[in-house]
């Protein structure tokens, strides 16, 4: 099963500036890790994985802008999968996300 | 019209082209300084002077009590003293504490000491609704347009921000800049030259055929999305954005006018003795009759009831509305 991370729902943010990314393509990420820190205007957004899976792709690398909802990365349940052309269409990896 | 040499471009929060202008001044003029509330460690109430305290320390960089007229009143003497300070005000409403200073003393010190003494104070401040009511909303720069020796202008957009803050902190007399609330959480592209946006210079945001819509500050957004909204029914219209309201930069304005035949003036102030109601006469002043509409808020305050603010706004339906309207009253005209 493959996923994507995208950029949370931040109130008035139309988009954000990744800040750094804590896993690197083919590293496992576990429920509750910390994946990639994210910028706002006013606050950094902590987004940590909500279920066990590995970073295969990112898509916005740290420095870079990304709209809200837009994709940040692809993920995948298997290491190996193999690996869509349009990133959009995957479903949501569940995350948790905390604004500091 | 603005004429900008093209230049290298990077991405920027708006509070990041604040940031980096002033920076880049103080670095090159030891007599900027900062005042202001949470200026200091907290790297100011929208995090637009972040760093500055770091490097230039607490004596370049000073924390404020919540005095508004003291702040403003020793902006406009050190000022006087040969000083280049920029006071930052949170909240426009609570400049009107500091006015004697400002308009009675910094605005006409060049005048009453015939050319001898200047006041080259820069009050930056923060306008315009966001949830926090009747006296933390307030848009009122049109009161001070008419103030001789002051300067007023007011950015929409980071470049804009980073362009205005370089000539506010160069300029020799008291400038008034006032950004919006609503613009801190806004990104845009910023030259990495560093290119000064001299004051009077509005820009064509949108060019149109049908009619001109000017606005400021957080306004040109929504006239954006309301030239946006008349395009798909086929209406042209063209955006200015003010950038600078004292001095006005009449002459784009004018010509715009002169093409499209039509004039749109929006703004989140009041429209009662506002920007738009100078505009106008100031664009009849040189062509003589034109149809015209001024969008603006209810004559209200605004509540920090979210539904009672959004009423009171004025929105993109709204101008879009004004702006179709104004297109049939000349339609109905013309074909009579």
């Amino acid at each position: 099963m493959l996923y994507k991370i995208s950029v949370p729902q931040v109130a008035d943010v139309e988009e954000i500036r990744i800040l750094e990314w804590h896993r690197q393509v083919g590293e496992p990420v576990e429920r509750g890790d910390l994946v990639v820190e994210l910028e706002t205007h006013k606050a950094i957004v902590e987004v940590r994985a909500g279920q066990k899976a590995y970073v295969r792709k990112i898509l916005a690398e740290a420095g870079n802008w990304q709209g809200i909802g837009l994709p940040l990365a692809v993920l995948s349940d298997g290491e190996n999968e193999s690996l869509p052309e349009d990133a959009q269409a995957l479903i949501d990896l569940p995350v948790d996300f905390e604004i500091t | 019209m603005s004429s900008e040499p093209a230049s290298a471009m990077r991405k920027m929060f708006f509070r990041e082209a604040i940031a980096r202008a002033v920076r880049e001044e103080m670095r090159d003029n030891p007599a900027v300084l900062i005042l202001g509330q949470d200026v200091g460690r907290f790297g100011g109430s929208y995090r637009e002077f972040d760093g500055l305290f770091e490097e230039f320390g607490a004596e370049r960089v000073r924390d404020m009590p919540v005095a508004e007229a003291a702040m403003i009143g020793m902006g406009v003497g050190a000022a006087a003293a040969g000083l280049r300070p920029l006071v930052s005000i949170t909240y426009m409403d609570f400049m009107m504490l500091g006015f004697d200073p400002l308009i009675n003393y910094g605005a006409k010190l060049r005048y009453k000491t015939g050319g001898q003494m200047t006041a080259p104070v820069v009050v930056k401040t923060t306008a315009g609704a966001k949830g926090q009511g009747v006296a933390h909303s307030q848009c009122i720069e049109a009161w001070l347009m008419s103030v001789p020796g002051l300067k007023v202008v007011a950015p929409a957009t980071p470049a804009d921000a980073y362009g205005l803050m370089k000539t506010a902190l160069r300029s020799n007399g008291p400038v008034v800049y006032v950004d919006h609330k609503r613009l801190f959480p806004v990104a845009g592209e910023v030259p990495l030259d560093q290119v000064a946006i001299p004051f009077g210079s509005a820009r064509i945001c949108r060019p149109g055929t049908d009619l001109t819509i000017t606005a400021h500050s957080f306004m040109v957004r929504i006239a954006l999305e309301a030239a946006s909204l008349l395009a798909k029914e086929g209406l042209s219209a063209e955006v200015i954005n003010l950038r600078s309201l004292a001095p006005l930069d009449i002459n784009t304005i004018a010509s715009s006018v002169k093409r499209t035949g039509r004039l749109l003036t929006l703004e989140e102030g009041q429209i009662t003795t506002g920007v738009g109601a100078e505009v106008i006469t100031r664009v009849m002043e040189k062509l003589g009759p034109v149809d015209f509409t001024r969008v603006g808020p209810l004559p209200a305050p605004v509540s920090s009831n979210p539904i009672l603010e959004a009423a009171c706004l004025p929105d993109a339906e709204r101008v879009a509305v004004a702006g179709r309207l104004l297109l049939n009253a000349k339609k109905l005209v013309g074909s009579h």
